[in-house]
């Protein structure tokens, strides 16, 4: 780890919500080790946009998607690294008031990648949400919107439906455990068929209606029009926007702490683009919610996002704000990246291009990895890593990994 | 479409293709030559040859012969049986029911065991379970009936006497009235218990034999289909949610994972039906099978009909069954169009 980092290695300092360091995860295939991550490092602070950026096939989806602990292992391997995470639970050491472990910040650090499957769970859609990319895909299609969206209520908002229902102080005995079971979804054929009569049936239909009533809300606020009526649709009967709507209802149902989108514009038409990204950047606001926002696309993550990470084969080239780096970008690898962008003032018919293929990630060799397609390249670049480092003294948050500003 | 209209609507459809299966059927069995021979003794003479000719219409051309059937279907006469030695209608109910327990029963045991371990693999894909679970499913889908059946029957009956052969106790099956020909419900209405375990008992070994190739099929087709299903967005936006592995598996992948399965599951019975023969001629159970095995050897031409036309009907009313539940399970299936 470089020593330059602002976090240390087990904690957080105040205004951060994640922080990832040294992450590695690597795939096994027949030829080899691929390693799709390869040491990435990067903070969020909390409330904030970050975006991850990067091509096809960087890493940065698989980044995502280890937040979760969603990789499949195999033929993933968790390679190293952390991620820490700061979750609402208070800090077992000082029990709130804080002290070293949590940076005084008396809420419970924990790594994401070392929890049990238990405690992950408990995160999953709850403090940590994620938005994926193609919302066709990613809804049941043998499900009501209803059931699904129900599904995170049941699993983290259980006092809830039963408040909600009404009959949080009134249950007992056995309709208390059924209607326990019927909320986690832990009902057997005998407990499912003694739900469907009375007197438990009747307790069930009040859960049934607070459950309506909680997805119904969740789903106006994503603005999608009739939640009542949409509720009731299966996934092929809505637009694919809609079905964002959803997948973003879904996501922030339990006001999570951090939210990550995985290009969730990128499976959508250009018109409804524009509207999803406005929700996501209205609700970031209103709920306070720091983003993790993934994309390729570099304009995208300009109008939205309050810092950037460049991501290239399985590594952060440059980080840093925004606006920064899109007006002085100092990689040749982003500088490439915002030539390449098409803009109004473009000779028509011409478009830049950067030169050459992505590297094979099995096995890599020392070096850049941006080194066969760089315009600027020394002679040490083929022989050892830049590591990510400030560009200036004046601006510690912008960095960049090249020995071009050494 | 409402499904209730579909299924009325494949209802009203249904004797059209009845009465072409039955055609054809009455064709094919005809072409095998004329059935005058089962109705016939050594001691007859010619006249009486030619009454009996007569009697069965069977002096008539072929299609009028295929009008004088079907003017006995109407009138509730199927012919005579010249194996069973009696008018096929009396013979057929008892026979029937005897064939359906066993293959309802095989049935079950394929459709619960093969959905069973087919998730059970799936979601253990390359573990040991999963290795061990292909290896019997390779085993159920290669091995022909015939010897798997003589095998058990060899262990459990010759060697271990586990299970009995035969359909029944001889004086249990007199204990009780038969309103409905299925032993096991007729044991549960006459609330005798020890009928009803003799029954069961009976049932386990011909119903495993004749199920194990069918388990074996929908036990493989679940697996991939479970596996197909658990790399697709929706488990991981399932998991995303915080659901338990269970749920995930249980309420996602395994319900679409099961649309494929279905499908093979509705042409699996016609598998069980055809197997019935084998396994009903090696575990000694009085159905159908048996009574149709002789019935072809012996050009029982009326008793070949009546089982021909009554699996046909019988596959087409499962398939319509298949096609219902599949459109429950896969909502983008419009039916009827």
């Amino acid at each position: 780890m470089s020593p330059d980092t602002i976090y240390s290695s087990d904690s957080l300092s105040g205004d951060l919500i994640a922080s990832v360091s040294d992450l590695k995860v690597y795939f096994q295939s027949k030829q080899g080790m691929v390693h799709s991550v390869d040491g990435v490092s990067f903070d969020i602070v909390d409330g904030e946009m970050m975006g991850l950026v990067g091509e096809t096939g960087c890493g940065k989806s698989v980044t995502a998607r280890a937040f979760m602990q969603l990789i499949q292992t195999p033929p993933g391997v968790l390679a190293g690294g952390s991620i820490h995470f700061k979750s609402q639970k208070q800090c077992k050491k000082c029990t709130g008031s804080g002290c070293d472990d949590c940076s005084n910040t008396g809420r419970e650090i924990v790594d994401l990648l070392s929890l049990t499957e238990r405690q992950i769970r408990e995160l999953r859609g709850d403090r940590i949400a994620m938005i994926f990319q193609d919302p066709g895909k990613a809804l049941n299609p043998g499900l009501t919107i209803r059931s699904q969206v129900a599904e995170v209520f049941q699993e983290h908002r259980e006092s809830d439906v039963f408040e909600r229902a009404g009959i949080a102080d009134t249950m007992s005995g056995l309709t208390s455990y059924l209607l326990k079971q019927y909320v986690r979804q832990e009902t057997n054929f005998i407990t499912k068929l003694l739900l469907k009569f009375p007197p438990f049936s009747l307790a069930r239909k009040k859960v049934d209606k607070a459950i309506n009533g909680l997805v119904s809300d969740a789903l106006a606020e994503t603005q999608i029009p009739n939640a009542n009526k949409i509720m009731e649709r299966f996934p092929h009967e809505l637009s694919g926007g809609m079905k964002q709507r959803v997948m973003i209802a879904q996501a922030i149902a339990c006001n999570p702490d951090l939210l990550i989108a995985d290009e969730p514009t990128t499976a959508l038409d250009v018109t409804v683009q524009a509207r999803v990204l406005d929700l996501i950047k209205d609700l970031q606001k209103r709920h306070k919610t720091s983003v993790l926002y993934i994309s390729h696309d570099l304009s995208l993550v300009r109008r939205v996002c309050d810092r950037v990470a460049v991501m290239y084969a399985g590594k952060i080239v440059e980080t840093g704000d925004a606006e920064t780096i899109f007006i002085n970008p100092k990689h040749p690898y982003t500088q490439g990246l915002i030539k390449a962008l098409p803009s109004m003032t473009h000779e028509r018919g011409k478009l830049e291009a950067i030169e050459g293929m992505v590297p094979e990630l099995i096995e890599p060799k020392a070096g850049c990895r941006f080194a066969s397609r760089c315009k600027q390249k020394k002679a040490n670049c083929d022989k050892t890593d830049p590591e990510l480092k400030a560009v200036s003294n004046k601006d510690k948050s912008h960095k960049v990994s090249c020995f071009l500003y050494e | 479409m409402q499904i209730r209209d579909y299924i009325i609507r494949r209802l009203l459809v249904l004797p059209v293709l009845i009465i072409g299966t039955s055609i054809i059927v009455f064709a094919l069995t005809r072409i095998g030559g004329s059935p005058i021979g089962i109705y016939l003794s050594h001691e007859m003479n010619p006249a009486e040859v030619q009454e009996m000719k007569e009697r069965f219409h069977l002096d008539k051309p072929v299609p009028v012969q295929y009008f004088y059937w079907i003017k006995g279907v109407t009138q509730g006469d199927l012919g005579w049986s010249g194996v069973a030695s009696a008018p096929v209608v009396d013979v057929f109910p008892k026979k029937f029911a005897a064939t359906m327990e066993l293959a309802i029963a095989a049935g079950i045991v394929a459709v619960s065991l093969g959905i069973a371990l087919g998730t059970f693999a799936g979601a253990r894909r390359n573990k040991l379970a999963d290795h061990i679970i292909r290896v019997v499913s390779v085993g159920g889908a290669s091995m022909p009936l015939f010897w798997f059946a003589i095998l058990l029957l060899i262990i459990f009956w010759v060697w271990l006497g586990w299970f009995p052969i035969g359909r029944s106790d001889p004086n249990l099956f007199e204990a009780i009235a038969h309103p409905t020909g299925f032993y096991t419900i007729d044991a549960l209405l006459a609330g005798n218990f020890a009928a009803f375990r003799d029954a069961i008992w009976h049932l386990i070994m011909p119903a495993v034999a004749l199920g194990y190739g069918a388990t074996a099929i929908i036990a493989r087709m679940m697996r991939s289909s479970l596996i197909e299903e658990l790399q697709e967005d929706y488990v991981d936006a399932a998991k995303a949610k915080g659901l338990a592995e269970r749920v995930v598996l249980k309420k996602h992948a395994r319900r679409n994972a099961l649309i494929p399965t279905v499908t093979v599951i509705g042409l699996t019975f016609g598998f069980l039906l055809q197997g019935t023969v084998v396994a009903e001629i090696i575990f000694r159970w009085p159905g159908l099978g048996r009574w149709m095995a002789s019935a072809v050897l012996r050009g029982d031409q009326a008793t070949i009909m009546t089982y021909v036309m009554f699996t046909s009907i019988l596959f087409l009313i499962v398939n319509l069954v298949v096609d219902i539940i599949y459109a429950n399970l896969d909502r983008r299936v419009v039916l009827g169009e």
